[in-house]
């Protein structure tokens, strides 16, 4: 604050000047000796009072207008912490704001008035405030996925409506990709001056990755530097049920410990079990409930930290890794080599996310079926009526079915038939064709086209043409009839596949097209799988969304449909309910253990010290208080003008 | 509380009513010193008129001329010139040490000009006088009822000598000891002049004031006010603090003044009423007056 600031402000003292003058014009009335004051009647002094009412209210207008002189005198200096464009030859700007609203901002703001976010979200409001005619302004919201709130536009008053639109989540953070796509938003605009502006507390669970703003082609400004700072925050990943036992799962952001905290598992406030938190940095710790405890409890880690909404998490059935049941005959299926069936070693090769479990045959109870996404079968002697009602249950729940016909599924006994998946009986018998079709097939298996030449079978299942014309042909033999087929079945699938895995039948199961072929399976087996819980973020995807409702903790969620797949991204921790073809279910968004570091990422220097804008702006607020001042005088005159009116009323 | 007598004293401030001896000389010459009639009617040089003869008259003053001419019996009367003492009684309270700003002086100065004056006239016509004070401290003495030129020196110095004190409100006795001696030794025929404010004496002042008008004395008081007392021309708020009796009024004069005159006048009415009846008068006077009028007045009433 510069001296001739603070002499302009020092005039402010000044309004002491009213309030003595008050005082004085106040004191005790003049004391004159009178001989007949008994004769004088003590009439209540009527004029004083009403000049001490005026005259409180003509002190406070004095005040004002010398604390408003005080103002003006200053104004041209007057600096007020907000954020603003600084502009360099008054050219118009295209701006790209970059509002973080992930579960990290959720954390408490300065002395705990508020938090990051509303404070950076106060600080969008302030940037698009100093815009003018003629400025772009786009804004990028940095919660994962990086999403676009707002295009790139000149009308201001749509930016101002999409602040206010935008509300706090508890996705993960995506800053590289919020970014880029912000530079992306202004790359294309008629603007020379094209900035993008982070409003972030720059937790993104990466704070040894490269500085942010290192790349000098787009200029970079972070500005808030009081969003950025570390804190201790703990959290429930995860709280999954199995039987009597819950295993709730912890994680702690760098440096927090959840010593001296404990999990309770609760029903309202009823507590249920409680047991302590495992010591350091996290981890699981396991509760035992009784017999009776009742479905839809709550793990909650009592004691606070940083992030309050990351404490407490719905109870669900225990949820592993998505899981494929593989049904095969070790005996005839096993490579020559020994060990597992070629078909688990095959999945097992591929490396993919998914478990592996071998079942003798298919459940007799859809309820055994659960936790799996798909089902796979090496020429199943055909299905009793149980495992058919299990199979075809599970398939219309979205699970997903391969099954290999050989000839022990063309000799069913009497009452085992393939339903759901073929209504009819299969055959086998010789062929005549060699290989695969070298056209033809799905994207998704074009690759195995080659490699599946010359297969040296010499025979195959031969389909009913009621079941084949029922099937969409994914790869054909090279006299047209299906090698791999896929027929859906509800909101699952089921593919069927004319050879069995056996190596003595084909060299279908040594070729590497075999691998693509249980690839592309397993991909829609694990798209078609909507899992119960989901990372915060991260789209639930339906393959049949026609008639679905998701309602969330802030109430029903927007449906995003491709075609005949629906997807919702969960934007909060919490419980949703989904509502798909009548059928309720809960299912949960749990955080991001990343989310829980909060230590800032790095930024570079050019884009801490805020070239492009300025959080103590100079704002010239001289007309705002001139107008003031105009005010306050008029004030006086009509005080004074009803001051005068008085007597002569009286009168 | 009221505060002591010694302490409301205060000097007498003359102003421009100084020096007393040549001002109430200048006075007692504006006004025309002639003769008064005496009260007393009988043997005498200047025929005086008739009456009706009463059984016990004298027989020599029977008026046979207009017996014989109307067969009615007529008394002649003559009028007999005597001297008729002058009793002077000042009020020297707290109160009348009071000078306004539009006033020459104090109201006790203004009074003792008007005594002086009076008191050069009745000597002139060889009448005594005797001066008494109400209030005024231990230290104020009146004057004894004497004649000549002595006296009037005594007077003017007494009075040159007058401090105002004391609280008739609080020392009801106070107007007991001025007026007893009057009441006692004054002579029938005498003239009975009290110079006061009226402000500060106590309650039944003036009937006893008025009962001094007995046995053929007349009894004038002159109200000597300050122009603030009546006018009250004070503005806006003040406070008033009473010199007698400790009373604190704050006021807007504004709004008061002529509930304040309307006191004053029915204290004068009342005063006027009792005096009146009693044979008496009372004059209103204020300081800023030319005391020739008032003494004047005086004058004109006792004829």
């Amino acid at each position: 604050m510069s001296f001739v600031t603070v002499l302009g402000l020092a005039v402010a003292l000044f309004v002491a000047v009213p309030y003595l003058a008050h005082r004085l014009r106040r004191r005790r009335a003049d004391e004159r000796p009178f001989a007949a004051a008994h004769l004088v009647p003590p009439a209540p002094p009527r004029a004083r009072r009403r000049s001490r009412l005026e005259d409180r209210s003509l002190f406070a207008l004095r005040a004002a207008a010398v604390v408003a002189l005080a103002l003006l005198g200053a104004s041209p200096l007057i600096r007020c912490s907000r954020l603003s464009l600084s502009r360099e030859g008054g050219a118009s700007v295209a701006l790209a704001i970059v509002v973080d609203d992930s579960m990290s901002m959720r954390a408490a703001f300065g002395s705990g008035s508020g938090t990051r976010f509303e404070r950076a979200l106060r600080g969008a409001r302030e940037l698009v405030g100093s815009a003018r005619e003629g400025d772009a302004i786009a804004i990028v919201l940095a919660g994962a996925p990086a999403r676009v709130a707002l295009a790139a536009t000149s009308d201001l008053g749509a930016a101002r409506g999409a602040l206010d639109a935008i509300g706090q989540s508890d996705r993960s953070t995506d800053l590289d990709g919020a970014i880029a796509m912000a530079r992306a938003l202004v790359a294309q605009l008629p603007q020379v001056d094209r900035r993008v502006v982070v409003l972030s507390d720059l937790a993104d669970g990466k704070p040894d990755a490269p500085q942010l703003g290192s790349d000098p082609s787009a200029p970079l400004w972070v500005a808030l530097p009081e969003l950025r700072g570390d804190a201790a925050d703990c959290g429930i990943l995860a709280a999954d049920r199995a039987s009597l036992r819950v295993r709730v799962t912890i994680a702690c952001g760098h440096g927090a410990t959840t010593a001296g905290r404990e999990v309770t598992l609760r029903i309202g406030d009823k507590i249920l079990a409680r047991a302590a938190a495992p010591a350091g940095n996290g981890g699981d710790v396991t509760l035992t409930l009784t017999a009776d405890a009742p479905d839809g409890l709550v793990a909650r880690l009592e004691g606070t930290d940083a992030i309050a909404q990351d404490d407490e998490a719905l109870v669900v059935a225990e949820a592993a890794a998505p899981a494929v049941a593989v049904i095969a005959d070790s005996a005839e299926e096993a490579a020559a080599t020994g060990g597992a069936p070629i078909v688990e070693q095959a999945l097992a090769a591929l490396r993919l996310d998914v478990a592996l479990r071998p079942i003798p045959a298919v459940p007799e109870r859809a309820s055994d079926l659960q936790g799996f996404v798909g089902v796979i079968a090496d020429d199943p002697p055909g299905f009793t009526p149980e495992q058919r009602a299990a199979l075809a249950e599970f398939l219309e729940q979205g699970g997903e079915a391969l099954i290999a016909l050989g000839p022990r599924a063309a000799a069913a006994p009497l009452g085992a038939t393939l339903e759901p998946v073929l209504a009819h009986a299969v055959g086998w018998g010789e062929m005549k064709a060699k290989g695969a079709r070298q056209a033809g097939a799905v994207a998704a298996l074009s690759d195995a086209e080659r490699s599946l030449e010359e297969l040296g079978a010499h025979a195959s299942a031969k389909l009913a043409p009621e079941d084949a014309s029922a099937f969409t042909t994914l790869l054909s033999w090279d006299d047209g009839t299906p090698l791999v087929a896929r027929r859906a079945i509800g909101r699952g699938g089921a593919w069927i596949v004319t050879l069995p895995f056996a190596v003595g039948t084909s060299d279908l199961t040594l070729r590497p097209g075999f691998l693509t072929l249980l690839d592309a399976w397993t991909d829609e087996a694990r798209a078609l799988a909507v899992p119960l819980r989901i990372d915060v973020g991260q789209p639930w995807t339906f393959a049949s969304g026609a008639d679905l409702a998701v309602e969330g903790p802030r109430g029903p969620l927007a449906i995003t449909r491709d075609g005949s797949l629906a997807r919702v991204a969960p934007p909060l921790v919490g419980a949703y309910r989904v509502v798909l073809a009548g059928n309720a279910q809960t299912r949960v968004a749990a955080p991001i253990a990343a989310e829980m570091d909060l230590r800032p990422r790095a930024i570079s220097p050019s884009a801490a010290h805020g070239a492009l804008g300025d959080t103590h702006a100079a704002v010239d607020a001289s007309w705002a208080v001139a107008l003031f001042l105009l005010a306050l005088v008029f004030a006086e005159l009509v005080i004074r003008v009803e001051r005068a009116r008085r007597p002569q009323a009286a009168t | 509380m009221t505060a002591p007598t010694s302490a409301i004293r205060t000097a007498l401030d003359w102003g421009g009513l100084a020096p007393l001896r040549l001002r109430s000389r200048l006075v007692a010459e504006g006004v025309y010193a002639g003769g008064h009639r005496s009260a007393r009617h009988g043997a005498g040089v200047e025929f005086g008129g008739h009456r009706e003869y009463a059984p016990g008259d004298d027989l020599r003053w029977l008026d046979r001329r207009s017996l014989l001419r109307h067969e009615r019996l007529l008394v002649r009367q003559f009028e007999t010139e005597t001297d008729r003492a002058l009793r002077v009684v000042v009020d020297a309270t707290a109160s009348m040490g009071y000078r306004g700003s539009l006033a020459p002086g104090a109201k006790l100065a203004f009074a003792a000009v008007v005594a002086a004056a009076l008191a050069r006239i009745a000597i002139a016509n060889g009448d005594p006088v005797g001066l008494t004070f109400i209030g005024g401290g231990e230290r104020v003495r009146g004057v004894p009822v004497s004649g000549g030129r002595e006296a009037f020196e005594r007077m003017v110095a007494t009075l040159e000598s007058a401090e105002a004190g004391g609280d008739a409100t609080v020392d009801e006795r106070m107007l007991d000891r001025a007026l007893g001696g009057i009441a006692r030794a004054a002579r029938r025929g005498s003239i009975i002049v009290v110079l006061s404010d009226l402000l500060d004496l106590p309650e039944g002042a003036a009937d006893r004031i008025a009962a001094m008008s007995s046995r053929g004395r007349v009894v004038n008081v002159v109200q000597t006010l300050d122009p603030d007392e009546a006018r009250l021309p004070f503005e806006g708020t003040v406070r008033l603090r009473a010199l007698e009796g400790g009373a604190v009024v704050e006021t807007d004069t504004d709004a008061t003044r002529d509930k304040y005159l309307a006191s004053l006048a029915a204290l004068q009415s009342a005063w006027e009423r009792t005096l009146v009846a009693r044979g008496g008068r009372l004059i209103r006077c204020e300081t800023s007056e030319d005391p020739v009028r008032v003494v004047r007045a005086v004058v004109e009433a006792v004829r």
